[in-house]
């Protein structure tokens, strides 16, 4: 038995031969389903059992420039750590975004998926797909799989013909626009920065330090969040990637902490470091 | 004055339900001590188990919290009867789930100059439940004048563990020499017990017991008796994974007896690095730091010394 | 989860050359949410004589309220200290008494005893004392504890050299553990004198 999601496509399947490469990739890929007597009842052990840690912060925003994409770079199994330096932050395609919580499997095949959809349709139609178009395929296949098990809660952001663009999905099946999100353990913290510091006409600049500033703040009340903060930025011509781990070098750092001491989270977050900025922020 | 709402006893009277309790039951419910208006379980000297904080942890186990778990020694103990005594073996891992807590841990007990025990189970429990049972049998013997008899021994320990109905988990092989000559028992946790001419125990008793049913006989000598007991826990420990480490021995005899502490280490640590890891003084940030210099304790000696 | 994780500690006490180290960490949480980044989770009982009790946060303030008690009555009577050792087998006698109810609490112990001789030692919840030699550990971030403290322990240290050794196997155990971490508490003892540093540590 197979649950068959063929009919969520928005267009034509390739017909190649049987078991041609095309056909493999284009088909919407689907599992297998269990032969369980109380299927429901699979289903709610299943949860449980691959219910994974949503250990993360990850937070987007519109604002006058763009859209502002940042995170932190966490990945903890329980209490146990098991990195520090993910990429919670998925690039779909030039002028699109992708955020991780939740599974990181899930996140990551699906996005994966997404991307092959994305750029088919800019095939098919000649023209970028637009965010709303994006997400909406990526609700349409979570949703076809509710409760089977997938934990994704991911922000799509980007930049089409209508401007910048921001939705919220999740594996229940949600999917919302707005213009301010926060996804995972660590979003109440990065939400009580956000909502204090937002504003609409910030300049990238001071948007991307709000969203810095906001995630730092988020790994420091939670324990399951940490590492460093990536923060990326969309505009009219792509996303470009403001901060992160790879991105900040030994120098830089050092020259950024000569000029701003209170924000220096590309790298380690200290004590005093802390203390200063809580004054700050008081 | 607030008043109590239990009812305040006599001093006779809490004297008088204190020693029934303790004569009837290991387990004092101490009600009395309430009359006090303190900690009744602050300095009893009456002991015995407290069972306050049971219904506030039985709460959150119906919550989902998961139950702690506790030291366990997953053991291979053994014990034989050889020409002139009794010889018993052990190895020294303990271990908390699936971490090794102890590598070189002491699994026999001593119980009285002639006595000793080995314990396998919860930690806890088979350290208590033999210190327990030594210091009574340190009293009788104070009291008779008289060497302790290991049947002594093994009935204070069975009825103790019975009376608990298997949840004071100790499994244990008692051995020892007395008047009546050498006596090798095991106690199951629920409190019924064997007697036999060679004996294991643990989650590593089938490995050593195929070793002693293989190569035990009667009249061992010493020196033979030492070495089937070292390859039993030997066995134990490279058969089972809850057992490892080394072997301890306990040899005892009429009027004599030897404790082999490491009697044979196996596994040595073999990757030991010569120089060790270094680390240059100062290197680790510090936010604050406070020195407290401690006085010299003076002894002050005035004229006489004092009388004790 | 288990409740030993509810809160979130890491302990540790390591041996030197006639001094020992008794180091834990700051942070107090209710799961995953940091409430506190100053909590002190290592206790003085007299001027060579610490215990560091990791586990569920109010079973290890009541436990120690029982214990500074239990000690006073001890010096009233005897009019000294107590020795490590019969502080250890107090300890274990009071978690026993709860064997079927414990408190949620894993102590560590380490003072200097007769002849300023270190003594260290821990337990589970009901009591089981582990005597070592060299250094012992508890708390959620025991198993990282146990790689570090395995792979960075010499014997016979002097006091600094203890300070950094135990200090870093601490930073990077805690490094590893999401519930503990958030700054550390280091105590030096040595006869002659104490040693009380607070670590500068990642604070996420």
């Amino acid at each position: 038995m197979k649950l068959d999601t063929s009919g969520l496509e928005t267009f034509a399947p390739f017909h190649g031969a049987n078991g041609d490469l095309c056909g493999e990739l284009s088909s919407v890929p689907s599992f297998s389903l269990p032969k369980a007597d109380n299927f429901d009842d699979f289903q709610k052990k299943a949860v449980q059992m691959v219910k994974p840690a949503k250990g993360t912060t990850t937070l987007a925003f519109i604002f006058k420039e763009g859209v502002i994409v940042a995170a932190d770079s966490r990945a903890s199994m329980g209490g146990y750590i098991s990195s520090q330096s993910v990429k919670k932050i998925i690039e779909i395609n030039p002028y699109m975004l992708g955020t991780m919580a939740g599974g990181a499997a899930d996140c990551q095949f699906w996005h994966r998926n997404l991307g092959i959809k994305c750029r088919l349709h800019e095939l098919a139609n000649k023209r970028r797909i637009s965010v709303t178009g994006a997400s909406k395929l990526l609700a349409n296949i979570l949703y076809s799989y509710r409760g089977m098990g997938l934990s994704v809660g991911t922000m799509i952001a980007g930049w089409d013909e209508t401007g910048p663009g921001l939705y919220y999905v999740d594996s229940e099946g949600g999917r919302l626009k707005g213009t301010r999100f926060s996804v995972g353990s660590g979003s109440p913290y990065a939400y009580g920065v956000l909502d204090n510091g937002y504003r609409y006409d910030m300049s990238v600049e001071e948007a991307a330090e709000l969203a810095r500033r906001s995630i730092y703040h988020a790994t420091f009340r939670d324990g399951a969040s940490g590492g460093v903060a990536s923060v990326y930025y969309v505009g009219p011509n792509g996303w470009k990637k403001l901060s992160g781990d790879d991105h900040l070098s030994k120098k830089d750092v050092s020259k950024k902490e000569k000029t701003r001491p209170v924000r220096c989270i590309g790298y380690k977050l200290l004590n005093h470091v802390l203390r200063t900025e809580f004054l700050v922020d008081g | 004055m607030r008043s109590c709402s239990i009812p305040c006893r006599s001093r006779e009277q809490i004297a008088s339900v204190s020693e029934t309790s303790r004569t009837s039951n290991l387990v004092s419910l101490r009600r009395t001590n309430l009359a006090f208006g303190m900690d009744p379980s602050a300095i009893d000297a009456k002991g015995g188990f407290s069972f306050d904080l049971c219904r506030r942890n039985a709460m959150l186990m119906e919550k989902g919290v998961q139950p702690p778990s506790f030291r366990k020694t997953g053991t291979t103990i053994v014990g034989l009867i050889f020409k002139d005594g009794v010889i018993l073996g052990a190895d020294t891992r303990a271990t908390e789930g699936p971490i090794v807590c102890d590598k070189n841990c002491e699994k026999i007990h001593y119980m009285a100059p002639n006595i000793y025990c080995c314990g396998a189970g919860t930690a806890a429990d088979t350290e208590a439940v033999t210190e327990m049972v030594s210091s009574q049998l340190q009293l009788h013997r104070y009291a008779t004048g008289r060497e302790s008899l290991v049947v002594t021994a093994l009935t204070m320990l069975k009825s103790h563990l019975f009376s608990y109905q298997g949840h004071v988990s100790a499994a244990l092989v008692l051995g020892g020499v007395d008047v009546t000559g050498p006596h090798l028992h095991t106690i199951y946790p629920h409190g019924s017990t064997d007697t036999l001419p060679f004996a294991t125990m643990g989650s590593g008793s089938l490995a050593a017991m195929a070793v002693f049913e293989a190569k035990y006989r009667e009249g061992l000598t010493r020196e033979e008796g030492i070495n089937l007991v070292t390859e039993a826990v030997c066995s134990g420990i490279f058969n089972d994974l809850g057992s490892g480490s080394n072997v301890d021995v306990c040899v005892i005899t009429k009027g004599h007896k030897e404790y082999l502490r490491n009697h044979r280490m196996p596994n040595p640590r073999t990757y030991v690095s010569s120089k060790g890891f270094s680390f240059a003084k100062g290197q680790t940030e510090i936010l604050s730091s406070k020195v407290t210099l401690l006085k010299e304790r003076v002894v002050a000696i005035e004229g006489d010394e004092m009388e004790e | 989860m288990s409740i030993f994780e509810y809160n979130g500690s890491a302990v540790v006490a390591m041996v030197g050359k006639n001094c020992f180290a008794l180091a834990s960490d700051r942070r107090l949480g209710v799961q995953l949410q940091t409430l506190a980044t100053d909590f002190q989770k290592i206790y003085k009982i007299h001027d060579k004589l610490y215990v560091g009790l990791s586990g569920l946060a109010t079973d290890a303030q009541t436990l120690y309220q029982r214990l500074v008690f239990r000690h006073k009555l001890y010096q009233l009577r005897e009019e000294r200290g107590i020795k490590p050792e019969t502080f250890a087998s107090l300890v274990s006698a009071l978690l026993y008494e709860k064997r079927f109810g414990p408190y949620f609490c894993q102590p560590v112990i380490a003072g200097l005893g007769e002849d300023d001789k270190p003594f260290i030692c821990t337990m589970d919840s009901i009591g089981a004392k582990e005597l070592a030699k060299d250094f012992v550990v508890a708390g959620t971030a025991s198993e990282s504890l146990y790689g570090a403290c395995e792979s960075m322990y010499k014997p016979d240290m002097e006091p600094e050299e203890l300070f950094e050794t135990v200090s870093q196997a601490l930073l990077a155990s805690v490094d590893r553990d999401c519930l503990s971490g958030w700054g550390g508490h280091v105590f030096i003892v040595t006869p002659s004198q104490v040693i009380e540093r607070t670590l500068k540590a990642r604070m996420d």
